[in-house]
């Protein structure tokens, strides 16, 4: 009796409190749904108004994690997860990392190894903030934005402002930015510059070989900009980033050691001139003018002659008219055209000097309706008319639905694509280590194989020979549905359910046998799959200082012609523990592979009042996922090899001191989970320190 | 005092069983310890670790390479056969890396044959009477070599080969007799490397054969 009485003057003083609060809070939700996004709809829109799953990463949210890479944020995102393997990216709603489209204000980031854009190469050093846009968004950005969108909002603010922050940690990692913003009469500068070292790290006990290896990244990025007139508006951005890997390595074969010495350097430039013109209250029209080149090169000398020296040039060029007409207070238009033009030079195409070329013409028109004022509706489509490939057809459809000042609805519908890559059209690669094989793209190959059979060299064809063939785009139709809802005044629920039902995927299928035995793969059209789940977010303001947020996202996938066979029963087979073959049910697939089903983040952050320090908990956690085919039938099922499932835990607290010092300290993986394999990218145990210098002119 | 009468009676069980599984079964030592091992269990003789002609060196290419010998087996006598028998018909099935030969064409003198089989071992119950028997035609062979032909998978990215799950190999003796046989593993103890093992660890335990049989020594086609 006691208990309850005690029980229940808590809860009463909790309501009181909470009634207290509600001004206060309901302030902070309304701020939330007053923030700005531009990238679901390629315009500015309040989040309330927003019909898509979407998520925002503030620049306070990246500084407070402390974050240095792009990765470092991303990862700690409910429903993100890291791949390794040519670079890190990123898989969302269970896509591969080909199939998101990384932009920097809005123009696309180019130079993907085997389809993966290594996020290691963007700095979080001048990031305001980053929108993550869930589901197909090719009706707005054409090929590669099939499973999303993440848009990195660099700082272009203006005012007269300096900052440099440095930050020291394990294996001697440096990070350090400048930043410095002023005003020439109209002229806006923003100058920016990152340095990155480290010496890199083993996670192999008693191995000198680098699981990370010594690298070095420097980013300089200027913007300009230049209001011609109250109506005219001319900017110009200027981004680099020079990164050089070192990679020493001894390696064992027969008693014999062989010494190698590899140099990777690795160079990116996009330039982004952009006037705007506000031809009246209602329409608004601007140019986008974007070239970027992505430059790799990767050389390896060994003391046993061998080695190789690769090569990789990306140039992309873009001219891209958008115009926003706002027709009445509940109608808008935002449409626009564009062209752009891509060229790649690689050596592991049949010649480095043969530049390969790529056009798109394209057009899109967006139409955001709202019928009465709980009701937003927004349609869409976008035309890619495509030189070397088939025409993209990509229509949108969402709706939001405001129940209340609680409750809010939204679904959507997209068709996403991606176009086939360069890489699928024209590598042309053999690997002489680890088992040896080749990789022919698709519009050579057949040529490849008939030479290499005409001289004697092919063994046979494979079934997948004769579906060779030019190839078409990868197609994706994806629903969204979910809602949001205040249940108390703290607290903000989240649910967004997802399917994407993908056809054409383009996979490297085995197509020939050499006579050593080798073999030889290309890519087809050849896949269907899906990916569902459902992605949950729970916020908790338990009071003013004290914030909970809490993600985790179920997923299941699978490879839809699998499946009809599995379900037809005696096609496939596995084994039980005494290697005896028994036949494979349904609850034995897994799917497609390296993918966990679950994942969940927790963080918990602490914030003392007017900001005079903080400290937070992050942990991430992921649950095991297959890795290999193990009982060789050809598909992932449970009797397969696992990546262990694990938490990562990581924790910081900083502190503003005078003079506009800020000191951080922290500490990542304190639980120390390292996976030399499966998690290349995760290094042990680390600790860092931060400083940061700001002077800015208070506006009064 | 309680724990010491605990002790003995937990003694005097494990005396107990020990006693009654000798008398049930004659011991056979199951434990796959990577040696080569042959025993019976009812109407299933399991083999372990027959070596089959394990890599001796590598080739210019770095292709490995074993001596090129075949390892012969009566499945009628559950016994090796030395290889001076290979022109013989003492021996029903030879391996040699992946490569799986019968007594029969190309191979030898005896009356062998076989082909592969979708399904389960146990099964597979009687051979149909409109099922053919192939021989071997060196260099193709009755029972395929190459990924996902015959026998086995072979993932070229990860170096590893893994018997393919769910095939019988149904053998004709060199005799002319029936039996059906399931590849197990393709390496020491039974156990296959993880895909993140070092090379050295795949090469060198690989072409070490577990294999389980049903030989019908009435002549008919029934197991």
């Amino acid at each position: 009796m006691k208990k309850f009485t005690i029980t229940s003057c808590l809860i009463l003083g909790c309501l009181i409190a909470t009634a207290q609060d509600k001004q206060k809070d309901d302030t902070l939700f309304h701020k939330e749904l007053n923030e700005v996004i531009v990238t679901a709809t390629r315009n500015e829109r309040k989040l309330g108004n927003i019909a898509v799953p979407v998520n925002i990463i503030s620049q306070k949210t990246i500084q407070q994690a402390s974050s240095l890479r792009l990765k470092d944020i991303l990862q700690e995102q409910p429903g993100l997860f890291l791949t390794s393997g040519f670079g890190v990216g990123i898989q969302m709603q269970g896509l591969n990392p080909d199939y998101t489209l990384i932009l920097i204000d809005g123009e696309p980031l180019v130079g993907r190894t085997s389809g993966v854009l290594d996020l290691n190469r963007v700095t979080t050093g001048n990031i305001k903030k980053i929108e993550i846009v869930k589901g197909p968004s090719s009706s707005l950005y054409g090929s590669e934005a099939l499973a999303g969108v993440v848009n990195i909002i660099t700082d272009r603010s203006y005012a007269s402002k300096f900052s440099a922050s440095v930050r020291y940690g394990t294996y001697n990692s440096l990070d350090a930015n400048i930043n410095a913003g002023t005003r020439i009469g109209k002229l806006g500068i923003n100058a920016f510059i990152n340095q990155y070292n480290t010496d890199g790290y083993s996670i192999r006990p008693y191995s000198v070989e680098r699981s990370k290896l010594p690298i070095s990244r420097t980013t300089p990025q200027l913007q300009l900009n230049y209001p011609v007139s109250n109506k005219t508006n001319i900017s110009l951005s200027v981004r680099y980033n020079y990164e050089q890997i070192k990679n020493e390595l001894a390696v064992s074969n027969n008693g014999t050691i062989t010494y190698s010495n590899g140099r990777e350097i690795n160079k990116d430039l996009n330039i982004n001139p952009t006037i705007t013109h506000n031809f009246s209250k209602k329409l608004k029209s601007s140019l986008h003018l974007y070239a970027t080149r992505f430059e790799g090169s990767q050389k390896l000398s060994t003391t046993s002659g061998e080695g190789y020296d690769d090569y990789f040039l990306q140039q992309f060029y873009r001219a891209e008219n958008q115009t926003d007409y706002t027709i009445n207070k509940n109608i808008s238009l935002v449409g626009g055209i564009g062209y752009l033009k891509e060229f790649v030079n690689s050596s592991r195409y049949d010649d480095k000097n043969s530049r390969k070329e790529n056009e798109v013409k394209y057009g899109f028109l967006q139409t955001e309706w709202i019928p009465f004022k709980k009701l937003v509706l927004i349609g869409g489509f976008r035309y890619d008319n495509n030189k070397v490939y088939a025409s993209a057809f990509s229509p949108k459809i969402a709706a939001r639905f405001n129940l209340n000042d609680k409750i809010s609805f939204q679904a959507s519908y997209g068709k996403g694509f991606k176009a086939p890559d360069f890489r699928q059209l024209y590598l042309n690669f053999t690997n002489t280590s680890a088992g040896s094989y080749s990789v022919f793209g698709a519009l050579e190959a057949q040529q490849i194989i008939h030479t290499l059979d005409a001289a004697g060299l092919i063994k046979q064809y494979e079934d997948d020979f004769y579906k060779l063939q030019t190839l078409r785009p990868e197609y994706s139709n994806g629903f969204n549905a979910g809602f949001t809802i205040y249940p108390v005044t703290k607290l903000q629920w989240k649910v967004n359910v997802f399917r994407n039902d993908i056809k054409d995927l383009i996979e490297a299928r085995l197509v020939a046998t050499r006579q050593d035995n080798t073999q030889i793969f290309s890519y087809v059209n050849i896949k269907r799959a899906y990916t569902q789940g459902i992605e949950t977010n729970l916020k908790y303001f338990i009071n003013q200082n004290f914030t909970a947020d809490a993600g985790y996202q179920y997923l299941q996938t699978a490879d839809k012609d699998e499946l009809q066979k599995i379900k037809a029963g005696n096609y496939y087979y596995t084994r039980d523990a005494s290697n005896h073959s028994v036949l494979l049910t349904r609850k034995d697939y897994l799917g497609l592979p390296n993918r966990s089903p679950h994942m969940a983040t927790l963080k918990l952050t602490y914030e003392a009042p007017a900001q005079r320090w903080f400290a937070n908990v992050r942990a991430i956690y992921r649950s095991k996922w297959v890795v290999f085919d193990k009982d060789g039938n050809g598909i992932y099922n449970k009797q397969d090899e696992f990546a262990e499932g694990f938490v990562q835990l990581n924790s910081s607290a900083g502190m503003n001191l005078k003079y506009g010092f800020r000191v951080q300290v922290g500490a990542d993986n304190i639980l120390n989970h390292v996976d030399a394999n499966n998690l290349p990218n995760a290094p042990g145990r680390t600790f860092f320190t931060t400083l940061t210098y700001t002077f800015s002119k208070q506006k009064k | 005092m309680k724990k010491t009468l605990t002790g003995i009676f937990a003694a005097s069980i494990l005396v107990f069983t020990a006693c009654k599984k000798d008398d049930v079964t004659t011991t056979i030592d199951k434990t796959n310890d990577g040696s080569f091992k042959v025993f019976t269990e009812g109407q299933v003789t399991t083999v372990q670790n027959l070596i089959a002609d394990t890599i001796v060196g590598f080739l210019p290419s770095g292709q490995p390479v074993g001596a090129n010998k075949f390892t012969f087996f009566s499945i009628e006598n559950n016994t090796l056969v030395p290889s001076s028998d290979s022109a013989t018909a003492r021996w029903d099935i030879a391996f040699k890396g992946t490569t799986i030969i019968t007594n029969a064409g190309t191979s030898g003198p005896g009356a062998g044959g076989a082909f592969v089989q979708i399904g389960t071992f146990d099964a597979y119950t009687t051979i149909p009477t409109d099922s053919t028997f192939r021989t071997d035609a060196n260099p193709v062979y009755a029972i395929r070599t190459g990924s996902g032909k015959g026998w086995y998978n072979y993932d070229g990215a990860n170096n590893l080969v893994t018997p393919l799950p769910g095939r019988v190999l149904v053998i004709r003796t060199a005799s002319g007799k029936y039996a059906k046989l399931e590849i197990t593993n393709y390496y020491k103890k039974g156990i296959t490397p993880s895909a993140s093992a070092s090379d050295d660890e795949k090469l060198h335990n690989q072409r070490y054969y577990g294999f389980r049989y049903t030989f019908q020594p009435n002549g008919s086609k029934n197991f």
